[in-house]
């Protein structure tokens, strides 16, 4: 079976790509952007493309006009298995197979390109919340050296205030430490 | 309405997301009691779908997309219905600057006529097909779009199948521009700004404008599956009130510079300003003159195009779909309780008895006979 992968996010179909060599027999290709020609060459059985790609309403359309294209696909919709295209749709991921293919022999690709997406997402999400708790962590820093200089404390006195100020407000560290060196900057004249 | 609820509402990036852009920037969604969360999504298929499973409650939508969602012309029927028009007018059939100087080789005269007929093009295609050349590629947004039945309108009204003497091809909004200057493809129909843009940036020129296609043609609706519309009702009015008094907004030329300025933010359309103003400059109607009302006649001239392309049966009952998805009553609903603040004629509009609808080429179109109307084009793919 020749499998197609289709998304914007180079990383994320690697990913899928990866997965999907657990499953035999099966070739797989990535693409970033959809050619038809490319995929002619190739001749897919199944294309899994990433919702958020915006090739996607070239690919459905290539369901309506089978003259023009060797290889139709039409959506995978199995109604044997209720609920599943919502899964997919959820997960981000479309998947088209090429007429004929049965549905059951989808199941499993789908199965690994929907866990693969939900993998890539939490991964973005931890990498994403890294780099805050970093910026957050210079922020603190940079707020700290500015309370020790302005009001001579040393770098304990400068992080215990930082704590009760968050505290009394109810907000968290990094924030009361960025609002303190924005307001410093506006009494030093650095806008308005 | 107690507390708030969340709407997550996904658009396309065009001029005529406005309402649902100006009802969430402006607070409009606020007042109503709506926390509303904006999804600007990379392609209609996914918008639908979803909608479809209820990743959304709601979309910017093509009008013929919610029909062809109803009826199943693309697979699982999914009732949708359209509670308001977004828009009327809004799309232009561009060609590549090369094109544009072939056709006015052949025409020179018919080239400066407005709107530009095809007829030259139905010429240049004959020349290149004697010389062995390959068809020319145009692009249309969605199979089921008022784009698509435009453009195969405009071709075959001069003797071009659009099936068999040009390659057609779907290419999503803001892809167009790059296209048409990689030479992918010759020509294309999309609504605002990617026509301005093409033209702006040298690469193109517009032939016919939607105005001039069909004076006041519909475009895009608020669309949303019938299921969310029967289990939110009062949120629904909420949304149709805040989206109604944003098209208000919209309409007025003295927003216009705010209005422009939020739609060309990289988050809504990203594309120039100067692009943005170009359609909504006499040709854009959100509102006024009964703009966002859903019309009868609008959803059956789609399904007669949808006939004559062989999407949906030709002797489906076409009133009977038409009434499902298009639901001006609930619009009428909608501007009653907003009150003395807007002309309650505008929602009546469409039973005031109207001229009868012609497009560019003369031919009218009878709403009462859709299907005669859709076997009557000498070029057409009737289903059997």
């Amino acid at each position: 079976m020749r499998v197609l992968v289709i998304d914007p996010d180079p990383a994320r179909a690697a990913l899928v790509a990866e997965g999907l060599q657990g499953i035999d027999p099966l070739e797989v290709r990535q693409a970033s952007l959809f050619d038809e020609r490319e995929v002619a060459g190739f001749a897919p059985d199944v294309v899994v493309i990433a919702a958020d790609s915006p090739d996607r309403d070239t690919l459905e359309s290539l369901r309506e006009s089978g003259h023009n294209n060797p290889r139709p696909v039409v959506m995978f919709v199995d109604r044997s298995e209720p609920g599943l295209a919502e899964q997919a749709v959820r997960a981000g991921v479309a998947a088209y197979i090429v007429d004929g293919l049965a549905p059951a022999r989808v199941r499993p690709i789908l199965d690994v390109a929907m866990s693969r997406f939900a993998l890539t997402q939490q991964l973005r999400g931890d990498l994403a919340k890294a780099k805050a708790d970093l910026e957050s962590r210079k922020t603190v820093e940079r707020a700290k050296g500015l309370l020790m200089k302005e009001r001579g404390l040393d770098e304990d006195g400068a992080y215990r205030l930082l704590r009760k100020l968050a505290m009394d407000k109810g907000r968290p560290i990094g924030t009361v430490a960025a609002d303190l060196i924005a307001f410093a900057g506006i009494l030093k004249g650095d806008a308005w | 309405m107690s507390g708030l609820a969340d709407l997550r509402l996904g658009f396309i990036p065009l001029t005529d997301c406005a309402p649902l852009v100006v009802a969430r920037a402006l607070g409009f969604f606020a007042e109503e009691g709506l926390e509303v969360s904006l999804n600007r999504e990379a392609s209609w298929a996914t918008l639908r779908d979803k909608v479809t499973v209820g990743a959304l409650d709601g979309a910017h939508m093509l009008a013929p997309m919610a029909l062809a969602s109803t009826v199943g012309a693309a697979g699982d029927a999914v009732s949708m219905i359209a509670p308001i028009s977004l828009n009327l007018n809004g799309s232009a059939i561009t060609v590549s600057t090369g094109l544009a100087e072939a056709l006015r080789q052949i025409d020179p005269e018919g080239m400066q006529q407005r709107p530009t007929m095809a007829r030259s093009l139905a010429q240049l295609i004959e020349q290149r097909r004697a010389r062995g050349e390959p068809p020319l590629t145009f692009a249309v947004v969605f199979t089921y779009s008022m784009h698509a039945y435009e453009l195969r309108y405009w071709m075959a009204q001069a003797g071009i199948d659009p099936d068999r003497d040009v390659r057609l091809v779907v290419t999503p909004p803001p892809r167009m521009v790059e296209q048409l200057r990689s030479g992918l493809i010759d020509g294309f129909c999309v609504g605002a700004p990617w026509n301005a843009v093409a033209v702006q940036e040298g690469l193109g020129e517009v032939l016919i404008k939607a105005s001039e296609f069909w004076p006041g043609s519909p475009d895009k609706v608020f669309g949303l599956t019938a299921h969310w519309a029967e289990t939110y009702p009062d949120e629904l009015r909420a949304a149709l009130r805040a989206l109604i008094r944003a098209s208000v907004w919209a309409d007025d030329r003295a927003n216009r510079g705010d209005l422009v300025e939020l739609l060309a933010l990289p988050q809504h359309i990203g594309a120039p300003a100067a692009s943005i103003a170009w359609a909504l400059e006499n040709e854009v109607v959100f509102h006024a003159s009964g703009a966002g009302l859903p019309r009868r006649e609008h959803a059956l001239w789609f399904l007669s195009q949808m006939a004559r392309w062989g999407q949906v049966a030709p002797d489906g009952d076409f009133g009977g779909i038409a009434d499902r998805v298009y639901r001006p009553d609930l619009y009428r609903a909608a501007v009653a309780s907003l009150g003395p603040s807007l002309d309650p004629a505008v929602a009546f509009a469409d039973s005031v008895s109207a001229p009868p609808l012609v497009l560019f080429d003369g031919k009218a179109f009878t709403p009462e006979s859709a299907s005669a109307y859709a076997a009557s084009f000498p070029i057409r793919r009737l289903q059997p």
